[in-house]
């Protein structure tokens, strides 16, 4: 699919027009302005941004409608129909690409993607080294962490099971009320961590070595994770309340 | 996606639910969670220190037929197992034994890293009770 194939940059794509040969850009020659075939370029480059994950929104969007109105069907009326298609098919990845690049969460989780980290992999080896060495495996979730959840999983049971037999227990709705609080608060702190992240990402893309960047890669993904953690348990709270 | 009769059997009637005092000096407690999933396992054990055989397993796991299925297999097999063999046990097995699907591997990895963060907490807690003896051996 294109926009998913990693680690393709924009001296990967065709440089000559089809139309007229001369130099071209990701989305219309550059010197004739036809609309060119879609390459599998990953969205990044696709914008003509550099693989960064502090982006200037207002520059994406601007990009974005500027494109979206060139790539518009109703300006390829009179184009051939391969033409036509390809505009089809820009179009579509334009709006895959803005979606994805626009929203901070999924502009991270892409860039983990491109860079070819896999958090499942990645929690597999980890075991196999820990039975092979003997040493404990560092979980992914902190361990204070984990006792709230468990707790709070524990309280959540009890809410469920009262509800079934019509009883209310004011005191208990109270300590999930509390425990929901305290998990926004870091789901929001987990947020400010990422982005202290992203500027380490960017500059280590600027000046890093590789280590550097497998650094921050594995930071941003411990970040991820520990709030996928935290946003499911405010879900099965919120759940668990109404339900 | 439908489950093997084994992870259904372990799902309706789990063995070993429950929980130990957690402050005991033959108990070790390990708690895991997937952050793929949000699934939290505990599982515990208790220890016989003279032989150093787990004569006893307890697990609560909030989670997925799989996790719960898993957990509830690995207290089976500890049980009656010394700390040594214990170690052994790879979530391989318990993939095999409970017929998980690929997207289901990471429940038997937790059920794993659980069994291995329950005996390090009890064997900390060896280490802390008798210092005299980690002395000794130093």
């Amino acid at each position: 699919m294109p926009g998913q194939s990693p680690a393709q940059s924009s001296t990967d794509v065709t440089p000559s027009c089809w139309s007229c040969g001369t130099m071209r850009a990701v989305h219309f020659c550059s010197s004739c302005g036809k609309v060119q075939p879609p390459v599998p370029v990953d969205y990044f480059t696709f914008f003509g941004f550099p693989r960064k994950l502090n982006l200037d929104t207002a520059a994406l969007e601007k990009e974005f409608y500027a494109l979206s109105r060139r790539l518009h069907p109703d300006g390829f009326g009179q184009a051939d129909d391969r033409e036509r298609a390809w505009s089809l098919e820009q179009s579509s990845m334009l709006n895959d690409a803005y979606r994805t690049l626009k929203d901070p969460i999924k502009r991270t989780e892409y860039l983990l993607r491109l860079e070819g980290v896999e958090l499942e992999e990645q929690s597999k080896q980890a075991t196999e080294k820990a039975r092979a060495t003997g040493e404990l495996k560092k979980q992914v979730v902190p361990p204070d962490l984990l006792e709230e959840v468990f707790e709070l999983n524990m309280h959540l049971e009890e809410l469920r099971a009262q509800k079934t037999l019509g009883e209310d227990d004011p005191a208990l709705l109270e300590e999930i009320g509390k425990a929901k609080l305290s998990l926004e608060e870091k789901f929001d702190a987990l947020f400010n961590e990422l982005k202290i992240e992203w500027n380490h990402w960017d500059q280590a893309v600027d000046s890093g070595t590789g280590d550097d960047r497998r650094k921050v890669l594995d930071t941003m993904l411990d970040v991820l994770n520990r709030r996928n953690y935290v946003r499911n348990l405010v879900r099965d709270v919120n759940e668990a309340m109404e339900g | 996606m439908s489950y093997s009769d084994k992870v259904i059997d372990h799902y309706n009637n789990p063995r070993n639910v429950g929980s130990m005092d957690k402050k005991d000096t033959d108990v070790g407690t390990g708690l895991v969670g997937a952050p793929e999933c949000g699934d939290v396992m505990k599982l515990q054990i208790k220890v016989n220190p003279q032989t150093n055989v787990i004569e006893d397993a307890k697990f609560k796991t909030f989670g997925c037929g799989s996790a719960i299925a898993s957990s509830s297999l690995a207290t089976e097999w500890v049980k009656g197992k010394t700390i040594d063999q214990a170690l052994e046990i790879k979530n391989t097995e318990i993939v095999k034994e409970l017929a998980l699907p690929p997207v289901k591997i990471h429940c038997s990895v937790l059920a794993e890293d659980a069994i291995r963060a329950a005996i390090g907490d009890w064997k900390k807690k060896q280490e802390t009770a008798n210092p005299a003896e980690v002395r000794a051996a130093q």
